[in-house]
């Protein structure tokens, strides 16, 4: 039993868990306090000064994000001298931020934004000198402009606890204070994931994608290009939050119909190489434990993750499975098997993806990804520009009707859509090892030990009198973790899922904004929900990849698909 | 081992500030001569810590005589040896000087810097050599310890140190004893105890002083506090920029580890404790607990919201007490003499002494330490020794950026944590900075502020965006551009970094900011409306300080500069176009510019008034232009004393039809009647008056009193359209005792008038009591001895640094004969069959302060005496009497004083103006003749109909050249005095009334006008 505490907040008497913060008793209450550097997912921070509140008895007014509650405590939320507190930090911040929001990225869903609308900010009364930072736009996933950055630290705190990369700190004191890199590298210059979780947690247009939107409207406005998309199984239970559907909605035919609106050649679905990738992975892992080959072989599928092992497990790359990530395995089999099969030059072929990443962006332009003699994909876009092509194009998403993915690359398992969870890889490839090794059918498909949100979850699974020990972690501070007890040989895995986002691809850095625990959960609830719906659960039950197999590859780690779907891996410096 | 016997011993101080001041140097040639003497088996060299009088730097002291030298160099080393060690002598030259007697005082005992002190916290600093353990040992340390370990249990060493009052001495005065019980009582196994050593305080080196002299009693404070908390490991966390004090901490606790004093089982009981020392990199934030935790855990040096308190979750999230260096120098004597004692020093709620790092305008800065409840005054003018250069103390900043300025009125402000918190100030690690007259206290909030904003870690909005925007508002105002929403703007921002910021460094950044604007609201508005600083320090807004300082704007360095050139005629153009009267000035102004000339920093001001009356002798005779239009607008002025010279001049200049009416049969008001002729001769004053100011066509009526010879419905049936009301203060004030009305009794003015207007008392053979110490006073007496008074006796209720009187006057009177009679009052005047025959007086001693920043005279009971006279002149101040104007609907300030709109000199009637004494009471011609031109200026514009009457400038009227520009001449820029002015010798001064300055020649003049530095030519 919890140890629960009364409190008085605004006259009205809350019971609450002892230990628990001002903000949460408010929120149990029904009580709105704003917050801006609050954020669910990061430890308390306290510093934008917004959610203060009176708690009787103390000489300043105190945070209610980080203030604990104790029995009796007595607290105001909303008295003049709150309100005059809250609008005059409001002010501050505005005070050094450009009044740039037309052209913002983060347009429509700026916290200091709708922060300075709540509290009836019509004029900034504190003018003066403001901060003047060059834009740093050198990484190819990430853009920041320090210029609109609050200092908020939320994505300092991501970028260190969540993701143990640490790649952005605070620079200077006072007043000259700046977020980025240490000695004012560039950001493509450091040891950068590129995950992107720092955009997801940006309440302002501090952090931002690299914008692609261009490059693909001239693609598909070019009458010689054929142009061909494909979509990552996050972003069909994520886009509907763009258009104001509640989390966890999916929207998998209204995206296909979309992209046909939008002026694709063809729609392609990246299930279709997830399942590819469980064959090649699944048999490498196979191959592996058979032949006393390096393990615990390591998931490739995550490039924040695959940038994150080079920079600070390059001992471990040998760990890593050959396989590349399914979207550069469509990408190769776009232009090689495709072409071929369409009869459509590959050098015209144009490769686009929708994905909730932006370490893709990053890994399309990874010079080894072009073994079929052109770049895998050509262009990513995130979740949000795909929603923002949509409104630009004046689809009126909603009304969209359900339409399916075009052949030979559309078709997938409900083992490829669960990708989009953390552990969902190790499930699908449970499902297909399990068939695979032992001949029989898996009766139950769903592995609920592998599932969820601990940060890292372990299973031992019987496959034919082997106990195959496996492991997922999704965040590089878990898989931080995870990885230090590899290196110090204590486990004895033989595989291991590493997404390098929180909740996996679902809660990638390209997804919609807001991001939080629930908000993730809900999407993998749908993601879930979409694997029980589909006909195939299992990858090697896929009819396009088998007949890819027969038509083109031969069989899973033939030299074929060695030569386009799998890779290697470059050690880079701390 | 035997310590061999020394018959002397020689301390010198090897703080930081005596180092600097170069006591390494004294040290080794000391060491040198000793040795090359055979003295080195007989005396002793100890290098001590700081011994606080850091003014005075190198000082030393010499055992066992007590003979405290100061400011002592290797050459003064010789003489130390030969005269002090070998034959017993101080030499004269190095004993430490009073300012105001000049004696020289030999001993350390009767120095009054350390009269007033109680050391504690120092009590070693500069006793002991701070690298010797046995030293501090011998002086009864590590007893404490000892005590704490075998006699005492931990609940009875917390109990001892919260009785003891003992509260926290880093600025927070949180209760040490209370804080500890904390920690002890926070669950967990692994305690740590911290010494913050992060003084950061500009000025504040009290900590860096302790850990420099004395050492051991951090490590031996820690000690105990461990024992009673249950720590085993501390940290001195130490900014790296005090190496000497990293230096000796790192041998202290070594020599402790090797005495068994840290470390495992400390003297050989079961309790182990051990120290580490960890160097900062001196940011001020890290003085914050949560941040200085944060530092040493390796981390940014950010402070982070609390609860959780330290107590709870410090350092590696166990449960740490810390406090700073001089909470902890307090730590052993509480525990070695107990509660009871400590607590007997200080106030109710402040217990104990605190130290302060007296710095700034003051004559004895360095270190002192004083029991609480001392006041503020008492540390300036008594420990300090008062403002230096005879100015005017202005305000007092204690606890460093963090904290507040106090004026004048909270001299008697007690020191402790309290009363200073209610005064709008803070104690802090205490800081204490003095300024004057000459600190602009705008500039100076902006000062602390700019310090505190660069010291924010930049995490939180208020106190990063919100000290920056205020600092960017006073950069404004000392900038003239300042508006009255600025102060609104800074009430708004100081009250929201107060009230939200995430640490105190952001809560209190705004103090010395509010503190300021509380106390000195006029002087931020003067910035802001008048585009003006008064004292004369804003250099966008000051062209040059002398000018500044003259409440008419007299152009200084233009005119002293053509005087440098032989440019006499173009200079007296440059006077008097602001000043009608400039050969009166030259001789009576009291030149406050003067006061604020930047040679009187080198050697002594420029002779400024000298030049004005050379100028003014030069050109006598010379006219000024006639008006250039004439207007049918009529105004009258009453009065013809500067202010009503100054209004008719100026408004006969714009063409208007002036008329004066005078009360008396002269003109000149107290020029002609109030000023001795031996000051200013009446042939002066009445040439300039007829070729300044009637020679513009002005029309005189003498004899003609407001009031009682006609009325305002008088003037306006005449067609004066506007009247500028300026009758002086021609009254006395009263004494208020007991045979007043006397026929031997003469008020100070109406004798001085009768004196000018041929009408003198015979007072010759007689002797008479003066009772007063202003200006008035001061002709009275010197009349008095040129009437034949057998003897003049000036009585005086404050001391000589008080009088109001000018220096020179007192001085010259003082050469003439008169005798002063200080610290004494008037009770009663002795009158026997309706003739005067004495004073009883009472003798006076000084006691708190009042408002004007000088200790208030009080009586001493039964201290009666009499002093024997025949006249008495009651010379204490004067007064006008407004109500014999008969202005109906006149507003009167409660002085009696005409009230006005200062900056129009409009009074509550409409079209009547008002300026002078009338006005301000008793003040200077130079005052008179700015209020003049004033009310010239808003009598043009009323009569023009235009509103308001007065309009602020927009901006700075002047602008600094953007390169210095060269004078045509050559500066003087070496030392070079100021000549002596030429006077008449004593003997030819008493026959009569002859002028007794007699001004300069014109060699003397130009040579003197190289002397000006011309401030006004430098660029921004």
């Amino acid at each position: 039993m919890t140890n629960r505490v009364n409190v008085t907040i605004d006259g009205r008497q809350v019971q609450v868990e002892a230990g628990s913060t001002i903000l949460q008793a408010a929120r149990e209450a029904g009580i709105r306090i704003p917050t801006l550097c609050y954020h669910p997912d990061l430890a308390v921070r306290a510093v934008c000064r917004i959610c203060t509140v009176e708690v009787k008895g103390a000489r300043t007014l105190q945070t209610a994000c980080s203030f604990p509650v104790t029995e009796g405590l007595e607290v105001r939320t909303n008295t003049p001298r709150i309100r005059e507190a809250r609008r005059v930090n409001l002010e501050l911040l505005l005070s050094n931020h450009p009044f740039e929001c037309p052209t913002c990225a983060r347009n429509q869903d700026c916290e200091l934004r709708s922060l300075a609308d709540e509290y009836n900010v019509r004029r900034v009364r504190f003018e003066g000198e403001r901060k003047q930072y060059t834009i740093d736009d050198s990484s190819p996933s990430i853009v920041r402009d320090p210029n609109k950055c609050i200092l908020c630290r939320r994505c300092v705190d991501v970028c260190s606890s969540l993701q143990a990369v640490g790649a952005i700190g605070p620079i200077n004191r006072g007043f000259d204070t700046v977020i980025g890199p240490a000695y004012d590298e560039k950001l493509a210059e450091i040891a950068c994931a590129m995950c992107g979780q720092c955009i997801n947690r940006c309440p302002v247009g501090a952090l931002y994608e690299k914008d692609s939107i261009s490059e693909v409207w001239a693609a598909l406005a070019d009458p010689k290009k054929h142009v061909v998309v494909q979509t990552a199984p996050a972003v069909r239970v994520a886009l509907g939050e763009e258009f104001d559907m509640p989390a966890g909605s999916i929207v998998t035919g209204k995206m296909a119909a979309a992209l046909r609106r939008l002026g694709f050649d063809a729609v392609f679905d990246t299930n279709f190489s997830a399942d590819l990738t469980i064959m090649e992975e699944g048999y490498e892992l196979i191959e592996r434990i058979n032949k006393g080959g390096v393990l615990p072989q390591l998931t490739s599928c995550s490039p924040g993750w695959i940038k994150f092992i080079e920079h600070f497990y390059p001992d471990l790359l040998p760990n890593l499975s050959t396989c590349k990530s399914p979207q550069q395995m469509l990408g190769a089999v776009a232009k090689t098997y495709y072409a071929e099969q369409s009869g459509i030059d590959p050098a015209s072929i144009v490769s686009v993806s929708i994905m909730p990443c932006t370490a893709k962006k990053f890994e399309a332009k990874r010079p080894e990804m072009n073994s079929s003699g052109f770049q895998d994909v050509d262009y990513v876009l995130t979740t949000r520009e795909f929603a923002r092509m949509i409104r630009e194009a004046g689809i009126d998403f909603a009304s969209l009707p359900e339409e399916p993915f075009d052949s030979p690359l559309g078709a997938g398992t409900g083992a490829a859509v669960i990708f989009g969870a953390t552990g969902g890889v190790m499930e699908a490839a449970l499902r297909t090892a399990y068939e695979v090794l032992t001949n029989r059918e898996l009766k139950n498909v769903e592995f609920e030990a592998v599932r969820g949100m601990e940060g890292i979850r372990e299973a031992t699974v019987d496959v034919d009198g082997l106990p195959v020990k496996v492991a997922v972690a999704h965040g590089l501070a878990n898989a931080q973790a995870l990885m230090d007890k590899v290196r110090a040989r204590q486990v004895d895995y033989h595989f291991i899922e590493i997404m390098a986002c929180p909740g996996g691809c679902l809660g990638g850095g390209g997804q919609p904004i807001p991001t939080s625990p629930e908000i993730r959960q809900k999407r993998a609830m749908a993601i879930y929900r979409e694997d029980r719906n589909l006909p195939w659960r299992k990858s090697h039950e896929n009819p396009d990849v088998q007949r890819l197999y027969k038509e083109f590859l031969g069989h899973p780690l033939s030299e074929r698909s060695h030569h386009l779907l799998h890779t290697h891996y470059t050690p880079r410096g701390r | 081992m035997a310590q061999p016997y020394y018959r002397a011993h020689v301390l010198t101080c090897a703080g930081s500030g005596c180092t600097a001041s170069g006591s390494t140097s004294v040290m080794l040639s000391l060491e040198t001569e000793i040795r090359r003497r055979g003295l080195h088996e007989e005396v002793k060299l100890v290098q001590t810590g700081c011994r606080g009088f850091c003014a005075m730097g190198p000082v030393m002291m010499i055992y066992p005589e007590g003979i405290f030298y100061c400011l002592v160099q290797p050459e003064d080393v010789p003489a130390i040896v030969e005269e002090t060690l070998l034959k017993g002598r101080p030499v004269q030259k190095l004993l430490y000087r009073e300012p105001d007697s000049a004696k020289r005082l030999p001993f350390y005992k009767d120095i009054p810097f350390y009269g007033r002190q109680m050391r504690i916290a120092l009590r070693n600093c500069g006793f002991i050599n701070p690298e010797d353990i046995d030293e501090y040992i011998a002086r009864g340390g590590y007893e404490a310890l000892a005590k704490a370990l075998f006699e005492m249990s931990p609940d009875q060493i917390i109990d001892t140190v919260k009785k003891s009052g003992l509260r926290g001495r880093g600025g927070a005065g949180f209760p040490t004893g209370l804080k500890w019980e904390l920690c002890r009582k926070a669950p967990g196994d692994i305690k740590y105890i911290i010494c913050n050593a992060d003084e950061g305080d500009p000025g504040a080196f009290m900590d860096r002083s302790i850990l420099e002299g004395d050492p051991h009693t951090v490590v031996e404070g820690m000690t105990i506090a461990a024992r009673a908390i249950g720590a085993q490991e501390g940290y001195i966390y130490c900014r790296a920029e005090y190496p000497l004090a990293i230096e000796r901490l790192k041998k202290a606790i070594a020599q402790a580890r090797d005495y068994g004093l840290l470390g495992d089982r400390i003297l050989g009981s079961d309790f182990s404790f051990d120290l580490r020392i960890k160097e900062g990199a001196g940011a001020f934030v890290c003085g914050e607990e949560t941040a200085l935790i944060a530092s040493i855990e390796g981390r940014r040096g950010e402070p982070r919201p609390r609860p959780p308190f330290p107590a709870a979750s410090g350092l590696w999230g166990k449960p740490t007490n810390i406090n700073n260096v001089e909470t902890w120098a307090n730590v052993p004597p509480i525990i070695l003499h107990g509660a009871d004692w400590f607590a007997s020093i200080g106030t109710e709620k402040s217990k104990g002494t605190k130290v302060f790092a007296l710095t700034g305008k003051v004559n004895n800065t360095g270190l002192v330490e004083v029991p609480m409840g001392i006041t503020l005054g008492d540390i300036i003018f008594d420990i300090g020794g008062g403002i230096p250069d005879g100015k005017k103390f202005k305000a007092v900043q204690t606890g460093g950026p963090l904290g507040g300025c106090l004026p004048v009125d909270m001299l008697n402000t007690p020191v402790d944590y309290d009363s200073l918190t209610s005064a709008g100030a803070t104690m802090g690690s205490g800081g204490m900075i003095v300024v004057d007259e000459d600190t602009c206290m705008v500039e100076f909030a902006k000062f602390f502020l700019t310090f505190a904003h660069a010291e924010s870690c930049g995490q939180c909005t208020p106190c990063r965006i919100g000290g920056k925007r205020m600092l960017e508002v006073l950069t404004r105002i000392t900038e003239g551009k300042g508006t009255m929403d600025d102060l609104e703007k800074i009430d708004v921002l100081a009250r929201t970094m107060a009230d939200s910021s995430l640490c105190a460094l952001g809560q209190l950044t705004p103090s010395p900011t509010m503190s300021s604007l509380r106390y000195f609201r006029d002087e931020f508005i003067a910035h802001i409306v008048d585009k003006k600083c008064p004292a004369g320090s804003c250099r966008e807004l000051v062209h040059s300080r002398c000018s500044n300082a003259c409440p008419a704007g007299q152009d200084v360095p233009r005119y002293v500069g053509l005087i440098a050139e032989g440019k006499f005629e173009d200079a007296y153009r440059v006077i008097t176009e602001v000043n009608p009267l400039p050969a009166v000035c030259g001789r009576v102004c009291d030149h406050p510019c003067e006061r604020k000339c930047r040679r009187g920093q080198i050697d002594d001001p420029v002779s400024i008034r000298a030049l004005k009356r050379f100028a003014a002798d030069q050109m006598r005779g010379l006219k000024p232009e006639p008006p250039a239009r004439r207007m049918d607008k009529k105004v009258a002025v009453i009065g013809s004393g500067p202010a009503g010279l100054a209004a008719a001049r100026s408004l006969a200049q714009e063409g208007y039809q002036v008329t004066i009416f005078e009360a008396l049969p002269v003109l000149g008001g107290m020029l002609a009647v109030g000023i001795p002729e031996y000051r200013l001769p009446k042939s002066i004053l009445h040439e300039e008056i007829e070729n300044n100011i009637l020679s513009l066509g002005v029309e005189v009526r003498t004899g003609m009193a407001l009031g009682r010879d006609f009325e305002l419905a008088d003037l306006k049936a005449e067609g004066f359209e506007a009247v500028f009301v300026a009758v002086g203060a021609h009254d006395t004030a009263k004494l208020g005792v007991p045979g007043e009305s006397a026929s031997g009794v003469l008020p100070g003015v109406q004798f001085l008038r009768d004196v000018n207007l041929g009408r003198a008392p015979d007072i010759a053979g007689k002797r008479v009591g003066i009772i007063g110490g202003g200006n008035v006073a001061m002709d009275a007496a010197r009349v008095s001895m040129r009437l034949g008074a057998s003897e003049v006796h000036v009585i005086y209720r404050r001391t000589r640094e008080d009088m109001p009187a000018e220096d020179e006057e007192i001085h010259d009177a003082q050469e003439e004969g008169v005798q002063f009679h200080l610290l004494q009052a008037p009770k009663e005047i002795l009158v026997s069959d309706g003739r005067v025959w004495g004073i009883r007086c009472v003798r006076m001693v000084l006691s708190e302060f009042d408002h004007t920043g000088r200790r208030r005279p009080v009586e001493i009971k039964d201290s009666d005496f009499v002093v024997d006279v025949d006249v008495v002149i009651p010379a204490v101040g004067q007064a006008s009497d407004v109500k014999a104007l008969r202005l109906d609907g006149l507003a009167v300030s409660r002085r009696g004083t005409i009230e006005v709109d200062p900056r129009s000199m409009a009074t509550s009637i409409p079209g009547v103006f008002a300026g002078g004494d009338a006005v301000s009471g008793p003040a200077t011609v130079i005052e008179a003749i700015a209020a003049g031109n004033r009310a010239a200026k808003a009598i043009d514009r009323y009569l023009q109909g235009l509103q308001p009457l007065w309009v602020p400038p927009a901006g700075p009227t002047w602008t600094r050249p953007d390169a210095p520009i060269k004078p045509p001449y050559e500066i003087v820029e070496g030392e070079m005095r100021r000549p002596v002015m030429p006077e008449l010798a004593l003997e030819e001064r008493m026959n009569g009334f002859p002028e007794v300055v007699l001004g300069y020649t014109p060699e003397m003049a130009m040579a003197e006008a190289r002397r000006c530095l011309r401030c006004d030519l430098e660029a921004k």
